[in-house]
């Protein structure tokens, strides 16, 4: 039987860029499939160079490569995963994809006439834009995932997992480069008051005020994460004593003069702060000893920040 | 299951067309790259892919890896994957190697490409030494520098039970830069590559 007749329509049929060049570069031949995506007319740019054909080609890399299959006579390939376009074609989802151009795995193949002089090179377009729309859509879930993974639901911050873990990495950067570190631990006074005068939706309320308040008030690199309950911890890195007390004294006075409005009514709320800076301790002897300083505000008579110092130590046994 | 083991003297006729490969190879890449690419004598064994990540492990211990995998087919059922097993502090060397300078080109990109170049050249000698001609697949990045590379190796070889692997490290001298191949071929495959062997032994 004969086949000839096939290849024509079969290559204009094909839901495959083919697109042919010969040894100086210049386009021989393409299909249908890119006629209509790039809207050029073979008969009218066939034998002209590729970058005179097709706009804005990373002509350096493709050049190289178009080198590799001439002269070592083997496949070259090109992956959307790491260029997603050669050659500016349009795609079939302008609606659904955020990208403007068809994503695109190519392969360049060696070719030799019948002559077996004379060499031409195919290159293999093939329309990977679902797969693209794809990996977008997962990247975006894989992201909110991650977001959702490090923070507390009802306020925002940090959870506690994910703060604990980053108190453990900025530990360790403290002391590989010999910065100060500092760690607050806020608890808000009388919070069990609260609930039960304004109900668990207004203690809610109080606590996601309190949190986005307090956010405002630090750095980008600082970082805030709820402990647990009422109690929260802040992260200061490049953060000595003094700097930390600064801060810890500028949340309780900030706090301590706001008016949240709940119901109709106008609440207010204080902070107690216990404030530490790190010096070679673990994760679990910093915040210890911040919850030490952090009692001892409370037993001062709250709505302040306290320093941890060796003494209180003694001082939480004699009130215990 | 039939026995897959090699004979000495099926043994040597492969070594030899590897040998062979690698000259052609050796030559092809020194001339498109511009440096002296030397391939060390490969080291060719029957091996149980499951030991195979013990074998590389203990190669590249305590070091990370980034793995570029190809897969290839040919005539008569013959088909295997090659991994390139790449150690790098600097992918600047290959962005050099390859007269990557003004384009924007990922690491991921560079590796690939190079892979591409590196196992093609050597396969396509080797397809023409077997009398056969190779398909190949686009090169994929099976781990990048940060994961543990014998875990990937671990599980990419649970597809091949028994396998047959040429070892051939590929040394650029001018770039001081290394890297490994396995050549890895299939046990039904091997089976096939056998029976070409023989029939090339037959002609002499």
């Amino acid at each position: 039987m004969q086949l000839d007749w096939l290849l024509q329509p079969l290559l204009t049929q094909l839901n495959t860029g083919v697109l042919v060049l010969d040894a100086q570069y210049r386009v021989v031949f393409f299909n249908q499939f890119i006629a209509r995506r790039a809207d050029v007319d073979l008969a009218k740019v066939q034998g002209n160079l590729l970058e005179d054909v097709f706009a804005d080609l990373p002509l350096a890399w493709l050049r190289r490569k178009l080198d590799s299959v001439l002269h070592l006579q083997v496949p070259a390939f090109s992956s959307w995963e790491q260029r997603q376009y050669i050659i500016k074609l349009a795609h079939l989802r302008p609606l659904s994809s955020d990208s403007q151009y068809m994503a695109q795995n190519c392969s360049m193949l060696p070719l030799t006439a019948p002559d077996g002089v004379s060499r031409y090179i195919c290159l293999l377009i093939e329309d990977a834009t679902d797969a693209y729309v794809y990996q977008q859509q997962l990247q975006q879930s894989v992201m909110q995932l991650e977001h959702a993974n490090r923070t507390d639901g009802l306020t925002g911050v940090y959870n506690r997992r994910y703060w604990q873990q980053q108190l453990g990495y900025e530990i360790q950067r403290a002391e590989r480069y010999q910065h100060p570190l500092s760690l607050l631990l806020f608890d808000l006074d009388k919070f069990k008051d609260l609930n039960d005068q304004y109900g668990h939706q207004g203690g809610d309320f109080v606590l996601i005020e309190l949190s986005r308040l307090i956010g405002s008030l630090l750095r980008d690199t600082d970082l805030f994460g709820r402990y647990g309950g009422e109690e929260f911890g802040i992260i200061l890195p490049d953060t000595g004593m003094t700097g930390a007390l600064q801060v810890a004294n500028r949340i309780c006075d900030t706090v301590a003069q706001h008016k949240m409005l709940y119901n109709q009514q106008t609440l207010k709320a204080t902070i107690s702060i216990g404030v530490v800076s790190y010096f070679e301790q673990s994760v679990d002897e910093l915040i210890q000893r911040a919850d030490t300083a952090l009692y001892c505000a409370k037993r001062q008579g709250r709505n302040r920040a306290v320093a941890y110092q060796p003494e209180l130590e003694g001082y939480l046994k004699k009130v215990k | 299951m039939t026995e897959l083991h090699f004979t000495d003297v099926q043994r040597d006729c492969l070594q030899e067309l590897v040998n062979v490969a690698m000259g052609q190879a050796s030559d092809k890449l020194a001339r498109y790259l511009g440096t002296f690419v030397h391939l060390q004598v490969p080291a060719i064994a029957l091996v149980e892919a499951a030991l195979l990540s013990q074998h590389f492990a203990s190669r590249y211990q305590q070091q990370s890896a980034t793995l570029v995998s190809l897969g290839f087919f040919g005539d008569q059922g013959l088909r295997g994957e090659t991994i390139m097993l790449y150690q790098l502090t600097n992918v600047g060397v290959i962005a050099q190697l390859l007269g990557y300078s003004d384009d924007a080109v990922s690491e991921a990109e560079m590796l690939t490409d190079i892979s591409s170049v590196l196992t093609t050249t050597f396969l396509s000698g080797l397809a023409e030494q077997l009398e056969n001609s190779f398909s190949y697949a686009a090169p994929r990045i099976l781990s990048s520098r940060d994961r543990d590379f014998a875990d990937k190796l671990a599980y990419t070889a649970e597809q091949w039970q028994l396998a047959l692997q040429v070892d051939i490290r590929y040394q650029l001298t001018d770039y001081s830069f290394n890297c490994d191949m396995i050549l890895l071929i299939p046990g039904e495959a091997v089976l096939r590559l056998r029976q070409t062997l023989d029939n090339i032994l037959a002609d002499f």
